[in-house]
């Protein structure tokens, strides 16, 4: 025995292995013995460390570092850095995501930290193939305990009283399941351990076992008495080699060590056990069909009554738990089960380990206490959803369990509370899902699992999971009714009612919650043929078209254009979007977060090149000659009338569908001019007015009819509208500036974005002083900002939140700061100074620290009392707008809690039948694209309502082109939007020209082109 | 195996892993940059390690630094404690490693002969 000064565990488990642990493990020997320090530096082989995605992992003590990604080719530098010169590697040491430090010790890193250590306590610590390891751990004390002291009820007694529930699922208290169990006379009977891990993404028991296996061992010994069995088998599946071979290990070492056999401590009890490797049938997970498996018959399952405690094996009294239950009982043991009573909640008590998946920043095992919420596994220790997409939901329990949305990410995790949300705790497994997964295609994935692990024994679950399959994937097809959705609702219940086992029973489980949480999303795909997650693909015609809010045919006008068919790209545009200069320059283009170019090199850059087509169209006969083809195919006059209050975005597309469709429009409009936010808010820099005139002149030239100066509520009446037309659409948009709520805000010198902008949209300059603070940190402020700038103030921008969590279009911060904007961060307004005259003079504010994450993924700012006084000579607050409160009084419509009008998600109709509303006035402030797509919707069911036709397609042409999939490395790197240099961006100058011909055309050739679908022979 | 077979096993064995386990009395700091090491760093350490074993002391952790600067000092040996306090031993050789071990570590008695670091001895 040679004392070493440092014990180097490198994790051997499935994982780390597979990512190279082993090739890992030589070098370092070898290396360690080159530089002299073999009988120094041991190397220890472990099990799963949990973050299987970081391997290898490697943990070195007493200096409790850290290591990942361990690879051969840095085992060099390593054992120089770390072992002969005593420095940590920094190389190798995990980083916090957010300050980029690197995190010294084991101790400092949240993800373990944050972690209970019960089940899990001796993986990644002991080298699970040397059971003197184990016993060095207190390893055999509790079996020894029990055997030479205490009596078999005793020991019930005590797992009674410690509360533990059965872990494979069901969380069935295990005492009271041993206690039924003991009571049956027998001299033979069994206990078994279920190992078969079968969820899909479940590696916990793998886990444990690869890392602890003698806690399974000597769990099933202490039941073994306590039961009166004295043979025990313990069932895995072939697919876990690792664990097969520790286990049998663990298994030859305890009879080694007569810890297992004959005689037993003296005591003259005996215990065998022995491994039985199942095929991986998912079936013989269920305990029934395993304990057919272990007799070599067919996993089938049996009915219960009997149960295994009366008759199992064979016919005699048969106990099974699964790993983690029989790996709890000798911790339970040796410390008491009134200590192991005092971890989790009242019902439940103890820890569980979780298998976190999906979507998520850091995927591996957390064990936490039950009672745990949702909210800090996923974010505190899961680190929240990758890429800084949005949660969607939560897969818990696997195939048999159910999906739990954001709303429920405070719910304390337990049995009772999953269950209730309609979910299941099951083995622990938890998938995290985020925007970009379709719960319907979750729920066919489930059920497909299902329907091939079925055994076939009972025709519910037989031919019961098979047609509901069937129904998904006609709903993921796009060729399914609701009435289909009806017949799949009651499938589900038929199949959990009359199912033999606990797989056609809770089958049907992911369909019934995603129905529970996202009904929604199935009646989309059904209604609107419409998958807004973009994941079935036969519902869209790109995944870039898919985000579009107006599903712009964005691959066809791409290849429009690189055939230099400018004409019919330009109709091709405007067929989806009638603005297209417009928006060309201001979207927030969520059609590039999904555009499969960016896993190449980076998103072709649409916007511009829509915003190009749109532009030459305008300034060349182009636009003309397409406005002829377009009312060439403008329908015959109705004779119906339809009213639209309000000549914003969502407005003026609903207009300009609607007269096309033949209706007679007439667009009421408080302002002068037509426009909305795009005349009287976006900035002249960003959007010149000639260009929105432009686009406006092709919306009066297809037939619509606008009045100015005419304000709802004031000088129109709603019931007037209603009665004179066929039908009304409201998109008044958000013009209340949200209140800032502290004291001061009469001040003299506090202005609302809105009314700023609005007036510098017509000329007018408001006197500003000269050191201007902007609070806020979405599109408003930076607009806000970068006017004052032009109109000579110093402007400095104050966000309560981070730069990243800003919600404004990052290039535009970007321009901002280039032309000389400061920006504070995590800073919160407290109160505005005044002197004694009533003006300001400076703002006071508070820091703010992250606290806990908000279900869109982003830190709440928690407010400190660490404050100051920025001077300044006016506050421009942009903090977000809200529908009119006094208008929306006075419609009498019903409102959503957040005061907008509420309208059916599929027709968008009021509470009035007659009235139809659309854009910021229904989801609060957004954006343009978003509410032109309400205006486009709008009309296409308007017209509907009038005619009883769906006559949107027969407006527009269907143009032919090459169809040849282009390769991936054509066109080159992408073409950014052009901007002046910050010295050239004076007064009006519009701060991003064009793109040139080249540019244009460049972005064609990098597309793609994911619409061509080509049929699989 | 019978429960006493069963402590002693574990009694040996706890000792291998002992270095897995926090909650030690005192850590024991090496020099060990390139003047430490031509020093005689290392023989000092493995002087160290096998005092260590011999008495069966499980309480000290030993690791290594880097350079510390004191370089006509090395070998250069500190000893913290678990309370927060560190003594420094300068020029240490085999033999004053031992007497560390069997004095400080074991009777936690400092060496004070060979201690440095109090001002009012210096000069």
């Amino acid at each position: 025995m040679s004392t070493a000064r440092t014990h180097v565990l490198l994790c051997t488990g499935t994982g780390c292995s597979s990512a190279g642990s082993l090739v890992t493990r030589d070098k370092l020997r070898e290396e360690l013995k080159k530089a002299g320090l073999g009988d120094e530096i041991r190397v220890v082989e472990t099990g799963c460390m949990g973050r299987c995605d970081l391997g290898p992992c490697a943990l070195v003590y007493p200096d409790d570092t850290f290591y990942q990604f361990v690879k051969p080719a840095d085992v060099k530098a390593l054992v120089e850095e770390h072992f002969v010169k005593g420095r940590p590697f920094e190389k190798l040491l995990p980083r916090d995501p957010v300050t980029k430090s690197v995190i010294a010790t084991k101790e400092d890193f949240a993800f373990f930290r944050l972690q209970a250590n019960v089940i899990r306590r001796n993986c990644g610590v002991i080298n699970p193939e040397n059971i003197e390891e184990y016993i060095a751990r207190d390893g055999y004390a509790a079996l020894g305990k029990v055997l030479t002291q205490w009596k078999p009820e005793q020991v019930i007694a005590e797992i009674k009283a410690s509360g533990l529930r059965g872990r494979g699922g069901a969380g069935f208290p295990t005492g009271v399941k041993w206690e039924l169990m003991a009571k049956v006379p027998s001299a033979i009977k069994y206990v078994v351990c279920n190992a078969d891990e079968g969820d899909p993404g479940a590696f916990m028991n793998r886990s444990v076992i690869e890392g602890d296996p003698h806690s399974i061992v000597e769990g099933m010994i202490i039941g073994g008495y306590a039961m009166g069995a004295n043979q025990g088998y313990i069932y895995i599946r072939a697919e876990y080699p690792l664990a097969i071979k520790r286990l049998q290990i663990a298994i030859d070492q305890a009879y080694k060590y007569g810890l297992l056999g004959a005689n037993l401590f003296e005591t003259g009890f005996r215990f065998d056990l022995e491994l039985r490797i199942g095929a991986g049938a998912f079936v013989c997970g269920e305990e029934t069909a395993l304990m057919r498996s272990i007799e070599g018959r067919r996993g089938q399952p049996m009915p219960r009554p009997p149960f295994p405690a009366q008759r199992g094996l064979w016919g005699y009294p048969t106990n099974i738990n699964n790993v983690e239950t029989w790996s709890a009982v000798p911790i339970i043991i040796r410390n008491g089960a009134p200590w192991y009573a005092t971890i989790g909640t009242e019902r439940t008590k103890g820890t569980k380990v979780f298998a976190l998946t999906g979507k998520i920043k850091n995927t591996g095992l957390a064990e936490v206490t039950f009672g745990t919420p949702l909210r800090d596994i996923i974010y505190e220790i899961g680190g929240g959803i990758l890429g800084g997409k949005q949660f969607k939901a939560v897969q818990t329990g696997g195939p048999s369990g159910g999906v739990i949305p954001a709303s429920h990410l405070d719910t304390p995790v337990e049995y009772e509370s999953l269950q209730k949300l309609g979910s299941i705790m099951g083995s622990g497994g938890m998938v995290v899902m985020d925007e970009d997964s379709c719960m319907v295609d979750v729920a066919r994935f489930f059920l497909e699992f299902c329907c091939d692990e079925s055994c076939g024994k009972c025709p519910p679950c037989r031919v019961g999971t098979r047609q509901m399959l069937g129904l998904l994937e006609k709903i993921c097809r796009g060729e399914a009714s609701l009435d289909d959705l009806k017949l799949l609702e009651d499938l589900c219940h038929t199949v959990k009612d009359a199912s033999l086992c606990g797989l056609g029973q809770t089958a049907p489980n992911p369909v019934l919650t995603t129905l529970r949480y996202f009904r929604h999303e199935y009646e989309q795909h059904i209604r609107e043929h419409r998958c807004a997650a973009g994941v079935c693909s036969a519902l869209a015609i790109s995944p870039c078209e898919n985000t579009c809010p107006l599903h712009m045919n964005i691959p066809a006008f791409l290849q429009l254009l690189k055939e230099d068919r400018i004409e019919d790209a330009f109709e091709q545009v405007v067929m989806d979007n009638p603005l297209p200069s417009s928006t060309g320059r201001v979207c927030q283009h969520p059609c590039e977060i999904r555009c499969r170019r960016a896993q190449a090199d980076a998103p072709v850059n649409m916007r511009e090149t829509h915003r190009y087509i749109g532009d030459i169209a305008y300034e060349s006969p182009i636009a003309r000659r397409v406005l002829k083809r377009i009312l060439k195919r403008k329908k015959k006059p109705t004779g119906k009338n339809v009213a639209v209050i309000g000549a914003g975005p969502a407005g003026l597309s609903a207009a300009f569908y609607l007269a096309l469709l033949g209706h007679n429009v007439t667009v009421y409009e408080k302002a002068a001019d037509a426009g909305g936010m795009l005349r009287y808010a976006l900035p002249e820099y960003r959007l010149p007015k000639h260009i929105v005139d432009k686009e406006i002149g092709l919306i009066k030239a297809v037939g619509v009819k606008f009045q100015f100066n005419a304000q709802l509520g004031k000088n129109i009446k709603l019931d007037k509208l209603a009665k004179e037309n066929d039908a009304v659409f409201i998109a008044v948009g958000t013009w209340e500036e949200q209140a800032l709520g502290v004291p001061g805000d009469d001040a003299k010198g506090l202005f609302s974005s809105l009314s700023f902008l609005n007036a510098a949209s017509v000329g007018k300059k408001t006197r500003l002083g000269e050191k201007v603070l902007v609070i806020g940190g979405g599109n408003s402020a930076i607009d806000a900002a970068r006017t004052a700038m032009r109109q000579g103030a110093v402007v400095t921008i104050v966000y309560r939140r981070s730069r990243e969590d800003m919600p404004a279009i990052q290039e535009e911060v970007e321009q901002a700061l280039e032309e000389g904007a400061k920006l504070m961060t995590m800073l919160a307004p407290v109160r505005l100074v005044t002197d004694e005259k009533g003006k300001l003079t400076g703002l006071e504010v508070a820091k703010t620290v992250p606290g806990k994450y908000d279900s869109r993924g982003r830190r709440v700012p928690v407010v400190t009392k660490e404050t100051f006084v920025i001077p300044c000579d006016a506050i421009i607050k942009a903090i977000g707008e809200k529908a009119d409160s006094v208008l929306t009084k006075g419609l009498g419509l019903e409102t959503t809690s957040w005061g907008t009008i509420k309208v059916d998600p599929w027709t968008l109709q009021t509470s009035n039948p007659k009235v139809y509303a659309g854009g910021d006035y229904v989801t609060g402030a957004a954006n343009v694209s978003t509410a032109m797509g309400y205006g486009k919707k709008a009309a296409k069911q308007i017209d509907l309502a009038l005619t009883g036709l769906d006559r949107f397609e027969e407006l527009w042409p269907k143009f032919e082109f090459d169809n040849t999939v282009p390769p991936a490395s054509q066109g080159g790197a992408r073409n950014p939007a052009r901007v002046i240099p910050p010295e050239e961006r004076v007064g009006n100058t519009e701060v991003s020209p064009t793109f040139t011909e080249w540019q244009a055309k460049s972005e064609c050739y990098r597309c793609l082109r994911c619409d061509i679908k080509v049929e699989a022979k | 195996m019978n429960l006493e077979q069963l402590k002693q096993l574990k009694e040996k064995a706890q000792k291998q892993i002992a270095l897995r386990e926090s909650g030690k009395k005192y850590r024991v700091v090496v020099s060990m940059g390139t003047s430490g090491i031509a020093a005689g760093a290392r023989e000092v350490m493995k002087t160290m390690l096998d005092e260590l074993e011999k008495r069966g002391i499980e309480s000290v952790e030993v690791a290594v630094t880097g350079e510390i600067g004191m370089v006509d000092a090395e070998p250069v040996v500190r000893v913290e404690e678990a309370g927060g306090e560190k003594t420094t031993y300068a020029k240490v050789n085999p033999e004053i490693a031992r007497q560390i071990v069997v004095e400080h570590l074991e009777k936690g008695k400092k060496v004070e002969s060979v201690a440095v670091g109090k001002a009012k001895e210096q000069e």
